[in-house]
């Protein structure tokens, strides 16, 4: 093994593996120059070492530190259920805008729709009242036929009393006259012998 | 270190069922690596304990996209890797990283008073700031070189290139001293 064939800084700095070390510090036993490198290089890591770790001048910051902690925004941006309930809230302010403010266009736009909906409605409204009337002439004019038949009726039916009134009338004058026929004959016989001399 | 990371993994199991607390605990544990980590990245105390404190948030806010907590001190560094570099690419937006000259002297000076500490910290500036942080990541954190791969997002030929020249570099700065300090 040659000086060129050795990772001599590898070595010292401890990063070849076991059986490169070996082989490595055989070869420094051996070589002038590289023991001499290797020396070298242990007094730079010497004095680089005489640099010390300095003290932190202040500790760092815990994040548990009040320094950290969120202010009342933050807060809430970092809370799930209060950006719901604010999500929610803002969501309502946005229907509510949206309807009071809400735009002509939208009116305009569907005036069409309205106005057919409205002339459909105009339609019905005026054969509902079409067949609303022809209903109640159908009924009127059945009421009426109903009823002059009753008053045809009441009318024969009072004429037919009325003729059978008179004709008892009649009968019952009749009857009278019958009886005092008999009468004025049972009480004044010479009267009924000149009767019936005048009638002679 | 063996109990250490059980109960590391059992910190992030807890973090991510949203335990503030294990979390908490496992902020206290890695603050200090990781602002070290990030200060040697920025060189600036200010901007690492910014990075460090932003890293920690986004940890906890992605905690949940962790798979394996084995792998959290891979992923921990690779958001303080970004971090890092984004503030960097604020601050040169114009200039290739590649090509960054670090800041030394100034409050880097002040940092460090030792000599030699200063000879190092000098000397790491110089590395560009993705070979210095391949120096951080495994002399100073001792991450292995696919943790380093992870963490930096390139792969591992990549991380032994930046690594090698940011030793070769530092060792003829450092080594030199040492040898002339020595004698």
């Amino acid at each position: 093994m040659n000086c060129s064939s050795i990772d001599l800084k590898a070595y010292f700095l401890g990063e070849l593996d076991r059986g490169a070390k070996s082989a490595c510090a055989d070869h420094i036993t051996r070589c002038d120059d590289c023991h001499e490198e290797l020396e070298r290089l242990r007094l730079t890591q010497t004095a680089l070492m005489t640099l010390p770790d300095e003290e932190i001048p202040q500790r760092i910051a815990f994040v548990s530190d009040r320094v950290f902690e969120p202010r009342w925004w933050q807060a809430i941006w970092r809370s799930g259920p209060a950006m719901g309930f604010a999500s929610a809230a803002l969501l309502s302010c946005a229907i509510l805008v949206h309807g009071f403010t809400r735009p002509a266009p939208v009116v305009v736009a569907s005036a069409p729709l309205t106005q057919a909906i409205q002339v459909d409605q105009a339609r019905i409204e005026r054969k509902i009242e079409e067949q609303v009337n022809l209903r109640m002439a159908e009924l009127g004019n059945r009421q009426a036929a109903e009823s002059a038949k009753l008053v045809a009726a009441v009318e024969k039916k009072f004429q037919f009393r009325q003729r059978a009134d008179l004709v008892s009338a009649q009968e019952t004058i009749r009857m009278y006259q019958q009886q005092m026929g008999r009468l004025m004959v049972a009480y004044n016989p010479s009267s009924n012998l000149s009767n019936q001399e005048g009638a002679r | 270190m063996i109990f250490r990371e059980v109960e590391d993994r059992d910190l992030i199991a807890k973090a991510r069922r949203g335990n503030v607390d294990a979390h908490n605990v496992l902020v206290s544990r890695w603050e200090k690596r990781v602002y070290n980590y990030l200060l040697r990245l920025v060189r600036n105390r200010e901007d690492a304990l910014d990075l460090a404190q932003d890293v920690f948030l986004k940890a906890f806010q992605n905690l949940k996209k962790l798979d394996d907590p084995d792998r959290f001190p891979a992923w921990l560094y690779r958001i303080a890797h970004n971090e890092a570099y984004s503030l960097l690419r604020r601050r040169k937006p114009e200039t290739d990283l590649e090509g960054v000259e670090p800041r030394v002297g100034g409050s880097a000076s002040r940092m460090f008073p030792a000599e030699l500490t200063l000879a190092v910290d000098t000397a790491l500036g110089r590395l560009s700031p993705d070979q210095r942080e391949a120096v951080v990541l495994k002399i100073y954190e001792g991450f292995k070189f696919d943790e380093m791969a992870e963490v930096l997002g390139c792969p591992v030929s990549t991380v032994k290139s930046r690594l090698y020249t940011a030793l070769d570099l530092l060792k003829e700065t450092l080594a030199p001293i040492r040898i002339r300090g020595a004698e």
